[in-house]
């Protein structure tokens, strides 16, 4: 459990690391844009599923998280 | 300390309880939406939230991400000791969770004092207009989750703390991290 705690957020850090890096080669472009949006929602349900322990919650929770993490993709970019 | 466990596959208790989540639902939709109107804002305006978002500095960004990430898996893990009735862990990693939401709010103010010694004010341009209300806003909600970890971490040498408390105190620290998520790549990276 420790470690896998320590796992995901070494993970979450990497993410940020790519997302950032992603972010200085942008130039506007817009599927840049919304990789760099998708890495975060990534990262937003890590933090759910592991951090918050959703993973272990009724499907219910888990299904929400995600279908809101990609409402907020799709909207965003609509 | 009374660490009873609660089955959170039934659908009435999530992690930290249906109460926290109905209102963590509420805090991201209310969030998402801000978010959302503010990336409709910046395709009718992309020259001034282009301009506004070299305006800041993503390093402060990318630090506060870190940190509240961090502070994150501190809180994890002090939910994790708790579980196992180990009181001095469970003490100290809330102490590391409290430690690192200081430490977020110290960049947030360094971040601040640079954007009001430059001019950047509430008001300045749309950009800034949300810059000031969402991370303002989100910064409430840190400092309303440092006063609760605080609570915790004098509460347990005086009354015993539920298991639910603790978990319920976790998912509104964690729900700090959930928003921070959200406004990190939108205020700082995207435009």
């Amino acid at each position: 459990m420790k470690k896998q705690l320590l796992y995901t957020w070494i993970a979450l850090i990497i993410l940020t690391g790519i997302v950032s890096i992603l972010s200085i080669s942008s130039e506007y472009n817009i599927w840049i844009k919304m990789l760099i949006l998708m890495v975060s929602l990534i990262k937003f349900i890590g933090v759910s599923f592991y951090f918050m322990e959703v993973k272990k919650a009724h499907i219910f929770w888990k299904f929400s998280i995600i279908l809101f993490a990609a409402l907020f993709l799709i909207i965003s970019f609509l | 300390m009374n660490s009873t466990t609660i089955n959170h596959k039934s659908i009435y208790y999530p992690p930290g309880g249906i109460l926290m989540w109905i209102i963590i639902y509420l805090e991201l939709i209310t969030f998402g939406i801000a978010l959302i109107a503010m990336v409709y804002m910046g395709d009718s305006e992309p020259e001034v939230f282009h301009n506004s978002k070299l305006l800041l500095n993503p390093t402060y960004g990318v630090i506060n991400t870190v940190v509240l990430l961090t502070s994150g898996l501190f809180m994890a893990l002090s939910t994790y000791e708790f579980k196992l009735n180990n009181n001095v862990k469970f003490k100290k990693y809330i102490g590391l969770t409290i430690l690192f939401g200081l430490l977020f709010l110290i960049v947030k103010s360094i971040e601040y004092y640079a954007k009001i010694n430059a001019g950047l004010y509430l008001g300045y341009n749309t950009f800034f207009n949300f810059y000031w209300l969402l991370t303002l806003f989100h910064v409430v909600h840190v400092i309303v989750g440092i006063v609760i970890l605080s609570t915790l971490y004098f509460k347990r040498k005086t009354k015993k703390l539920e298991l639910v408390d603790v978990e319920a105190s976790a998912a509104f620290w964690h729900m700090c991290d959930l928003i921070w998520l959200l406004l990190f790549p939108i205020i700082y990276l995207i435009f």
